[in-house]
């Protein structure tokens, strides 16, 4: 096994683990009280000026219906298009909009190589009808991907240095991300120059998919991708990049999160274990000497209530 | 003006410039605005006011190199304490995703009414304070958070002067949550900002004193934070009953601590005692409507407010506890929550996950019942008496955070004439704070009064002024309805101070006094506006 092949297995690992600790640390976080900011798509279309049920009188005995379907409607295009961003920041959403579409299209380039490598494995290689549409789709989702994230990394690299209320907030690491990110783009595009049909580029992924030798050799610029995209890969989870898990969460568990509390057990018992934890604020009022009283006994307390 | 300047020795950060304010619409286009009140020289010696000249917290210097280091200790550790589950399970998960994902992008800043309002000044950026608290808690208090602490964007000196401006700064945002709402990766700086105050209230013990030692330990101690007492609340409702009857020749009872009741109503005390013709209407309208309920004179139980909301959770928890505590011994099916924003906010929603489902009580809108009585048509309206242009305000706790938006616009619909009633740009669920959002209306310490109205309020005035464009002679009277009582508050200072309903003839009231005023059984007008005052005074 070479060296390359190493490389990959381990940044692939590294980029698991710590994408997947992420998600957990945040999944595991205690469910925090409710902090719902309207309109939330799941009150369905009647509502979609921002209402809620407490709009309904007695809303407690009614039964909740979620329009699952008008959240999905929003998140797509919110993903897709970044809808918020070119509502409210038109000017950045220029490059913002062909950097992500650049970067979405691009790893789909990317599963269409591996899709081809899985069907090449299968016996299905790029002369057969359904290896060559997984070859097209790669080329086609791949090259445009790298070309409109290249415009989109250029266009932002220079909104962020020339407009002053962007540079001023902004830190030597942000350009170098939105660099490295633009070098694989680059770098990717003068790859399909050298390999048209990402030949090279699948074989790779069949031996890296069969823990096998590698059939051909890889050219000096598929290193050159291959070591800024693996670095990119494994940096990637510990830095702000990875902003979907803050979409995820805070829409889904936080904006959107209008679950009234109506004594589900699982909450209950949520509750009533956090009402436990003890406090250590210092300020007097709270009264938690450091640590001996728990949240129950602080929030129950009236330290200014008249003695009896 | 970077984040990382906050740290900067220097008398002043910021000079606040009146020329740079956003400018207002017709007929105050030529309006000169004047320099902020500033300090007196003793004030500037004893208090903290380095961010922006303004002190709402009199925040007393300290007098020791040691006492700062003290503090400054302090504050890291309230930070390390805001980032465990132990200390802060109630808004752990929003607050470290807010930290950690900021595209740095500045959507948020075109959102933000104060940062518009005072004519871009940095330091009132959404991201500012929390970009100031992000820097420090990844340089102090992450592994390895020092090495490349330039490069990596988050070298900032955690100094005395750092943390002084930072509590300062934490009191000049009004946590409305406009910011959050735009943000494309979903950062809520305004909680951010909810948490700073956190830290230092619950760590530092460090808060506004009116939202504190005059607001939720009132209270606590005596029933209400306007300080009326278990005592002399029976007084005050008398009170209201005669006032009634001397304004619609007919005596009320409104009930108290009756048990069994249908629904516990209570309202902002500050109504009582500023606009007795707010706890008046509701009283008028639910004996006209035949409502079973109670107003209860327990300790805390007959004021709504829960000023914790906007700074220390402990605090929220004793307020919120005692309302449902008192609701459960009276044995009523709900809590009805009069004309108060975050009243309705801090019960209904924040409230909701503080006890077990078997320990609370539903909680429900004054809006919603008082459509429902429209609706029901126990009422007859005549929407003739509310002849005059009118504009409603969407308090934010109510409408963007409660999604509470249609009951009040179909009431207001149902009771003025076609044509009458227009929204204000933009509204419902976009609309901007009244300025007074998170204590800022009943604070005035130092010169914050100042700052409050010329900064923070100064969108909503841009907005009420622009809905009855083309009717401005003062001849023509105009309402804003404004159902939350802070909101009032903050209108009443906007328009004394800009001296609106002389030169527009713009005046300001809740929604129910205009339902009253609508009543057919109503004789005389029931809504007042300054010039009757006047008149009566020939
Ligand atoms: S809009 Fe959101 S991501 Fe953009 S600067 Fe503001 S907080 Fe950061
Ligand atoms: S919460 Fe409102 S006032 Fe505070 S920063 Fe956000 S937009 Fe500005």
């Amino acid at each position: 096994m070479s060296w390359i092949q190493i490389l990959t297995y381990l940044c692939g690992a590294i980029f698991i683990v710590a994408f997947a600790t992420k998600l957990l640390k945040y999944a595991t976080m205690p469910m925090h009280v409710r902090w719902e900011l309207y309109p939330i798509p799941h009150e369905g279309k009647h509502k979609s000026y921002g209402g809620s049920f407490y709009e309904e009188i007695d809303h407690w005995k009614n039964e909740r219906h979620k329009d699952h379907l008008a959240q999905y409607m929003f998140m797509l295009p919110e993903i897709l298009f970044i809808k918020a961003l070119y509502e409210d920041n038109r000017s950045l959403w220029y490059w913002s909009f062909p950097f992500h579409m650049g970067l979405y299209l691009s790893i789909a380039g990317l599963a269409f190589l591996a899709i081809g490598a899985i069907l090449q494995i299968m016996g299905l290689p790029s002369s057969t009808a359904l290896g060559s549409l997984a070859q097209s789709l790669t080329i086609l989702l791949g090259v445009v991907g790298y070309v409109l994230g290249t415009i989109g990394v250029v266009g932002l690299v220079i909104k962020r240095m020339s407009d002053p209320e962007l540079s001023e907030f902004s830190a030597p690491i942000d350009y170098m991300n939105l660099i490295w990110l633009g070098a694989i783009f680059v770098t990717g595009f003068l790859v399909w120059l050298k390999d048209p049909g990402f030949g090279i580029s699948r074989d790779y992924l069949v031996s890296i998919i069969t823990f096998s030798p590698m059939k051909d050799q890889l050219t000096g610029m598929h290193y050159l991708n291959l070591l800024l995209f693996l670095s990119f890969f494994a940096y990637f989870p510990f830095t702000h990049m990875t902003h979907m898990v803050s979409k995820y969460f805070m829409w889904d568990k936080v904006k959107w999160d209008d679950n009234p509390n109506i004594g589900d057990p699982g909450v209950d018992a949520k509750i009533k274990t956090y009402l436990g934890y003890p406090v250590t604020w210092s300020a007097a009022h709270i009264g938690a000497q450091g640590g001996k009283k728990s949240w129950a006994d602080v929030a129950t307390e009236n330290p200014w209530a008249k003695k009896e | 003006m970077k984040p990382e300047e906050i740290s900067k020795s220097a008398e002043q950060l910021v000079d606040l410039n009146p020329a740079k304010f956003a400018t207002l619409p017709p007929p105050y286009e030529n309006y000169k605005e004047s320099p902020l009140v500033q300090l007196s020289d003793d004030q500037k010696t004893r208090w903290e006011h380095s961010l922006d000249g303004v002190s709402a917290l009199t925040l007393p210097k300290p007098q020791t190199p040691e006492e700062e280091e003290q503090l400054v200790a302090s504050f890291l550790l309230g930070l390390e304490k805001l980032l465990t589950k132990e200390n802060n399970w109630t808004f752990l998960q929003p607050l470290a995703l807010s930290l950690e994902y900021c595209a740095k992008c500045q959507t948020c800043a075109e959102a933000c009414p104060v940062f518009e309002a005072s004519g871009r000044q940095d330091i009132y950026r959404p991201t500012f304070r929390a970009d100031v608290l992000r820097k420090v808690a990844k340089k102090y208090l992450s592994p390895g958070g020092k090495f490349l602490a330039g490069f990596r964007g988050h070298d900032i000196e955690l100094t005395w002067d750092l943390v002084a401006r930072l509590a300062e700064l934490a009191y000049r945002c009004t946590l409305c949550r406009r910011c959050a709402s735009v943000c494309p990766v979903g950062v809520d700086n305004g909680l951010i900002n909810h948490e700073l105050r956190k830290l230092f209230s619950q760590e530092l013990g460090i808060a506004a004193t009116e939202i504190h030692e005059k607001g939720s330990v009132k209270h606590l101690k005596f029933g209400s934070s306007t300080g009326m007492t278990t005592a002399a609340i029976g007084d005050i409702i008398e009170y209201l009953e005669d006032d009634i009857e001397e304004k619609i020749g007919r005596r009320i009872t409104i009930p108290l601590n009756k048990k069994g009741a249908e629904i516990l109503l209570v309202h902002n005390a500050g109504e009582f005692m500023s606009w007795p013709e707010n706890p008046m209407s509701f009283a008028i309208l639910f004996d006209a409507a035949g409502i079973d309920y109670t107003i209860s004179t327990e300790l805390a139980g007959y004021d709504g407010v829960n000023y914790g909301l906007w700074y220390d959770d402990v605090q929220f928890a004793r307020v919120a506890i005692k309302h449902l505590e008192i609701a459960r011994e009276l044995g009523v099916k709900k809590i009805v929550i009069g004309e108060c924003g975050h009243a309705h906010k801090a019960l209904s929603v924040i409230a909701d996950r503080l006890l077990p489902g078997e320990q609370m009580i539903p909680r429900e809108s004054s809006y919603t019942l008082l459509w429902d009585i429209v609706k029901s048509g126990k009422i007859k309206f005549d929407p003739s008496k509310n002849d005059f242009p009118v504009t409603l305000h969407d308090p934010c706790n109510i409408v963007r955070l409660m999604g509470i938006v249609k009951p009040q616009r179909e009431i207001l619909k149902a009771i003025t004439p076609p044509g009458r009633f227009r929204e204000m740009t933009p509204h419902g669920v976009a609309n901007y704070c009244c300025g007074g959002g998170s204590g800022f209306a009943i604070m005035s310490s130092g010169n914050f009064t100042d700052w409050k109205i010329k900064l923070s309020g100064r969108k909503k005035l841009q907005q009420m002024l622009g809905a009855f464009q083309g009717e401005m002679d003062p001849e023509i009277k105009k309402m804003v309805c404004a159902p939350c009582s802070n909101c009032k508050g903050q209108i009443r200072d906007l328009m004394q101070n800009y001296e609106v309903f002389e030169k527009t003839g713009i005046w300001y009231t809740g929604l129910v006094e205009m339902m009253v005023n609508a009543m057919v059984d109503q004789d005389a007008p029931f809504v007042e506006w300054p010039s009757d005052e006047e008149d009566d005074d020939m």
